[in-house]
C-alpha cells in the first residue's frame, strides 16, 4: 500500500509537468522592486490592449509600489478603477479580429504557467518570408511588443529577457496577489502542526504505555 | 473486553496531556479566525467606507443626497437667514449646539437615517420630517419632535478644499 | 455544578451511558494499525468540507454571469477568502485520497467479509455521494474544465435506454449545461453532504453493531480488546497530525498543483479546451469509460467499475481468516489490482493516442477480471492453504483463539 501511495505522488509530478517541454524556465522574482518594474513596463507596453479586470489602481498603491508611478498610470481614473485597457473592444476587433485577453489569471491558465508567458512573449522569430511568427503560440495576433525577434545584439536581447521576466513577475502577482502572505503563514502553521504532532505522539504513547 | 477496567480510566490528566490539550486548543482558536474574519467587510467594500463628493454646485437652501457606507447623507447648503435661526436655538429633545454639529456654518452634514426606526426622513419646509412615525428635525438636523430620541448624526468628515468633503474619515 | 448538569442531562437523555457504549467502553481490537485511521480522518475532512463550503457559500454567486467573478472577488477581496478556498479545493483530493486509503485497507485486510457486508455497503453508497458532491461541486467554479466536464458526464446520461436524450436535458433544465444547471447543482451540493452526514450516521451504527475488524481478521470481541477512548482517540489524533502537515503542504505551498490551469478561463460554451480531464479522483473510472467503443457500453462499464466493490462480500468465497498477508495468492491479486488502477489513472490523463486505448482496453479488462476470477481463485487457494498450511501466525492465532473458546466454555485447553 505504500507503493499505491509512492504511485499517486507520481501521478501529481506528472500533471505537474505536463507540457512544460519546449518553454524555457523563469525564475520569477517576488521583490516589490521587480514587480514594480514589470507594473512599469506592462502599463508601457501592454497596457494599451490588455486588461487586468480583477485589480484596481489601488491594490498596486497597497502593495507599496510607488504612489506618484500609480497616479501617473491612472490618469485621471479613480483610485478604485478596474485597470482597463486604453483601447476599446471595438477598436480591438478591427485590428486583430479579437479582443485581447484579459491577463489577470494569465500566469495560471495556461499549462506552464509563468514560464509559458514567458517564452511566448520571447517566442517571436522572422519566418522565411519575411513575417514573424511565434513558436510557442503561433496563431497568435499579438506583435512582438519587446522586439526580440527584430535585433541580433546581445545587449539588446538580454535586456529584453530582463523586461519579459519583470512583466511574469508583476503578471504572476497579480494572478495570486495573497501568494506571499500565504507561503508565509504556511511556515507558521507547518511548524505548529509540528509542535503538536510530537505532543501528539508522546501523549498517544504515554497512554498506550499503561497497555504494557 | 480487557477484564482490568481501570483500561476504561483516563486517569489523572498528567501535564503532557494538559500541554497537549492547550496547544491544540490554541490551534483550534487560531483555526476560527478566518472563519470569523472572513464575515467582515471584504477589501472591495472597504474601499467604498470613504466618499468624496463635489458640493460646490449645491445652490444655497439646496439639499444633496450622496451615498455613504449604503446609507443616504444630506448635504444642506444653509442660508444666513438659516443659520442664524439654528445658531440662536439649542434644541429640543437632544440639546446640542448648532456649532457642534457643523464645521462650516453653511454646510450641514448629517446621515439621513431617522434615529428611531431607520427611515430616511424628507426635506419639508424648515428641517427635516420622517414619514414612519412622523418625527421631526429643524435644519441642524436636531430632533423637534419625537418618537425619535436623537439628533441626526453627523458622519466623520472633512474639508479637501472649498468644494469638495470627503465623508468617512474625519 | 458540571456533575449536576450532566445527571440533569441524563434524566432527560442517555449522555452518559451512551459515550460510555460508544467511546469510552467501546471494545475496540488492540492490534489495530495506523491503517485503521482513515475512518476518522475521513470523518474530519468531511467536517473541513462542509465548515468551508458554508462559508465560501456565504460569498460565491450561483450564476453564469458572476460565478467565474465570485470566485476572483473570494481569492482577492474576501478576508483570508484564498485560505477558505484553497482548503475547500484541496479538501476534496484529500477526501478522496483518505477515502481509497480506506476502502484499499479494507480490501486488503478483508474487512469486507461476514458480517461486515452491510457495513461495506453503506460505504459503497457513500462513495456515490461523494463522487456526486465532488462532481457537482467542479462545476461552481464556472471554469472552461468545470464546464465541459459537467457537459461530458451530463451527457453520460444519454445512454438511458429510449428516453436518454430527455433525461440530459432534464439533468441541466437548458439544452446545454447553463443557468439552471448551475443554480441546481450548486443547491445540490449544498445538500448532499449532509446526506453524507446522514450516511455516515448509518455506517458508524453499523460499525458499532458488528465492531472494528482487525489485521488479524479473527474474531477477537472475548478478548484483547481495549476501550476506544482514550487509546484510539490518542491514536486517532496522532494520525491526524500527520495528516494536517500533509494537507496544509498543499494547501499553503502547492494548492495550484490540483487545479487544471483551464479552470482558470472562464466558461465559454463555444470553445472546448484542447485536453479536458477530470480531476485526479476520476481518472481510472474515465478511463474505464473512454477504452468501451461503445457509448452505452462504456457507460455500463464505468458505472460497473464503480459499483462491482459491493460484490465483494460474494465473490470472495474463501473462509480463511485474516487479510492478504496471509493469503499469498489474494495478496498478489490486491497488488495487481492497485496497479491496474494506477494505469488506468494514467490512462485517463493522458489524451487518447492509439497506444493509451489499447493500455487503457487492457488495464479495463484486467480490471474486472480480478474481480470476475476471484470466486474462483479464493476457492482455489482456500484449498490450497488448507492442504499446505496456514502462515504461522496465522496458525498461532487461530491456536490461541480455539483455546480462549475452549476457556470460556469452562473446558480445559486440550
Amino acid at each position: 500500500m505504500k507503493r499505491h501511495l509512492l504511485a499517486i505522488f507520481v501521478l501529481f509530478s506528472i500533471q505537474a509537468h505536463a507540457g512544460e517541454e519546449g518553454l524555457s524556465h523563469v525564475q520569477v522574482q517576488t521583490s516589490l522592486a521587480a514587480i514594480q518594474r514589470g507594473a512599469e513596463t506592462f502599463m508601457g507596453q501592454c497596457h494599451s490592449c490588455h486588461t487586468l479586470k480583477y485589480m484596481h489602481y489601488g491594490d498596486l498603491k497597497h502593495f507599496g509600489m510607488d504612489q506618484h508611478k500609480v497616479d501617473e498610470w491612472r490618469g485621471d481614473q479613480a483610485l478604485d478603477a478596474v485597470i482597463s485597457s486604453q483601447m476599446s473592444d471595438e477598436a480591438a476587433l478591427q485590428s486583430f479580429a479579437k479582443v485581447p485577453p484579459d491577463l489577470s489569471l494569465m500566469t495560471k491558465a495556461r499549462e506552464g504557467g509563468p514560464d509559458y508567458v514567458y517564452s511566448y512573449l520571447l517566442g517571436y522569430y522572422t519566418d522565411k518570408d519575411g513575417m514573424t511568427a511565434n513558436h510557442v503560440f503561433p496563431a497568435t495576433k499579438m506583435p512582438d511588443i519587446l522586439g526580440g525577434s527584430m535585433t541580433s545584439d546581445a545587449a539588446q536581447l538580454e535586456a529584453i529577457r530582463k523586461q519579459a521576466g519583470d512583466i511574469v513577475s508583476f503578471l504572476t502577482w497579480v494572478a495570486d496577489p495573497h501568494e506571499q502572505e500565504r507561503q508565509r503563514l504556511g511556515y507558521y502553521v507547518l511548524a505548529y502542526l509540528m509542535v503538536l504532532t510530537v505532543l501528539l505522539y508522546l501523549v498517544k504513547n504515554r497512554i498506550w504505555s499503561r497497555l504494557k | 473486553m480487557a477484564n482490568d477496567e481501570t483500561l476504561a480510566q483516563p486517569g489523572r490528566r498528567d501535564f503532557l496531556t494538559q500541554i497537549t490539550a492547550a496547544v491544540g486548543g490554541v490551534g483550534v482558536a487560531a483555526a476560527c479566525v478566518p472563519f470569523v474574519a472572513s464575515m467582515n467587510p471584504s477589501s472591495d467594500v472597504l474601499a467604498k467606507a470613504t466618499t468624496e463628493v463635489d458640493i460646490s454646485h449645491i445652490p444655497p437652501d439646496g439639499v444633496h443626497t450622496v451615498p455613504w457606507q449604503g446609507k443616504p447623507v444630506f448635504i444642506f447648503h444653509r442660508t444666513e437667514e438659516q443659520i442664524k435661526q439654528m445658531q440662536a436655538s439649542n434644541g429640543v429633545l437632544d440639546p446640542a449646539t448648532d456649532k457642534t454639529r457643523v464645521q462650516q456654518p453653511q454646510w450641514l452634514v448629517v446621515v439621513g437615517v431617522c434615529t428611531h426606526m431607520g427611515c430616511v426622513p424628507n426635506k419639508e419646509g424648515p428641517g427635516w420630517v420622517c414619514h414612519c412615525h412622523g418625527s421631526e428635525y429643524d435644519d441642524s438636523g436636531r430632533v423637534i419632535r419625537g418618537p425619535a430620541p436623537k439628533n441626526l448624526e453627523v458622519p466623520p468628515y472633512h474639508f479637501v478644499d472649498d468644494s469638495r468633503i470627503v465623508i468617512g474619515v474625519a | 455544578m458540571a456533575n449536576k448538569i450532566i445527571a440533569w442531562v441524563d434524566r432527560r437523555f442517555p449522555l452518559t451511558s451512551f459515550v460510555k457504549h460508544e467511546l469510552t467502553g467501546y471494545p475496540t481490537p488492540r492490534n489495530l494499525s495506523y491503517w485503521w485511521n482513515f475512518g476518522f480522518l475521513a470523518g474530519f475532512v468531511l467536517v473541513l468540507q462542509v465548515v468551508t463550503g458554508i462559508f465560501l457559500a456565504m460569498h460565491y454567486k450561483a450564476d453564469v454571469n458572476l460565478s467565474f467573478d465570485s470566485i476572483q472577488h473570494i481569492m482577492r477581496d474576501v478576508n483570508y477568502g484564498w485560505l477558505l478556498r484553497y482548503m475547500h479545493a484541496t479538501g476534496a483530493s484529500a477526501f478522496f485520497l483518505v477515502i481509497f486509503i480506506h476502502m484499499a485497507r479494507t480490501l486488503y485486510y478483508g474487512s469486507y467479509r461476514r458480517p461486515r457486508e452491510l457495513l461495506w455497503w453503506t460505504g459503497q453508497g457513500l462513495l456515490i455521494l461523494l463522487m456526486a458532491t465532488a462532481f457537482m461541486g467542479y462545476l461552481l467554479p464556472w471554469g472552461q474544465m468545470s464546464f465541459w466536464g459537467a457537459t461530458v458526464i451530463t451527457n453520460l446520461f444519454r445512454a438511458t435506454p429510449f428516453v436518454g436524450d430527455q433525461i440530459v436535458i432534464w439533468l441541466r433544465g437548458d439544452f446545454t449545461v447553463g443557468d439552471a444547471t448551475l443554480t441546481r447543482f450548486f443547491a445540490l451540493h449544498y445538500l448532499f453532504p449532509f446526506l453524507i452526514v446522514g450516511a455516515v450516521v448509518v455506517h458508524l451504527v453499523a460499525l458499532h453493531t458488528v465492531k472494528s475488524s482487525n489485521p488479524s481478521g479473527i474474531d477477537l470481541s472475548h478478548k484483547d480488546n481495549i476501550p476506544f477512548h482514550p487509546y484510539f482517540t490518542a491514536k486517532d489524533f496522532y494520525g491526524l497530525g500527520w495528516f494536517l502537515i500533509v494537507y496544509c503542504v498543499f494547501v499553503f505551498f502547492y494548492p495550484d498543483s490540483l487545479m487544471e490551469p483551464a479552470n482558470n478561463i472562464p466558461a465559454n460554451p463555444m470553445l472546448t479546451p484542447n485536453h479536458i480531464v477530470p480531476e485526479w479522483y476520476f481518472l481510472p473510472f474515465y478511463a474505464i469509460l473512454r477504452s468501451v467503443p461503445n457509448m452505452v457500453g462504456g457507460v455500463v462499464a464505468m458505472g460497473l467499475s464503480v459499483m462491482i466493490f459491493a460484490f465483494m462480500p460474494y465473490l470472495d468465497r474463501s473462509r480463511i481468516p485474516g487479510g492478504a498477508h496471509y493469503r499469498p495468492v489474494y495478496r498478489v491479486l490486491v497488488y495487481i489490482f492497485a496497479l491496474d488502477m494506477l494505469v488506468l489513472g494514467y490512462v485517463g490523463y493522458t489524451p487518447p493516442t492509439d497506444g493509451t486505448i489499447l493500455l487503457g482496453q487492457i488495464a479495463a479488462f484486467v480490471y474486472f477480471m480480478t474481480f470476475l476470477c476471484l470466486p474462483f481463485i479464493s476457492k482455489a487457494e482456500e484449498n490450497w492453504l488448507l492442504k499446505r498450511g496456514f502462515h504461522p501466525e496465522l496458525e498461532a492465532l487461530v491456536a490461541a483463539e480455539q483455546s480462549a473458546i475452549a476457556l470460556r466454555n469452562g473446558g480445559g485447553v486440550k
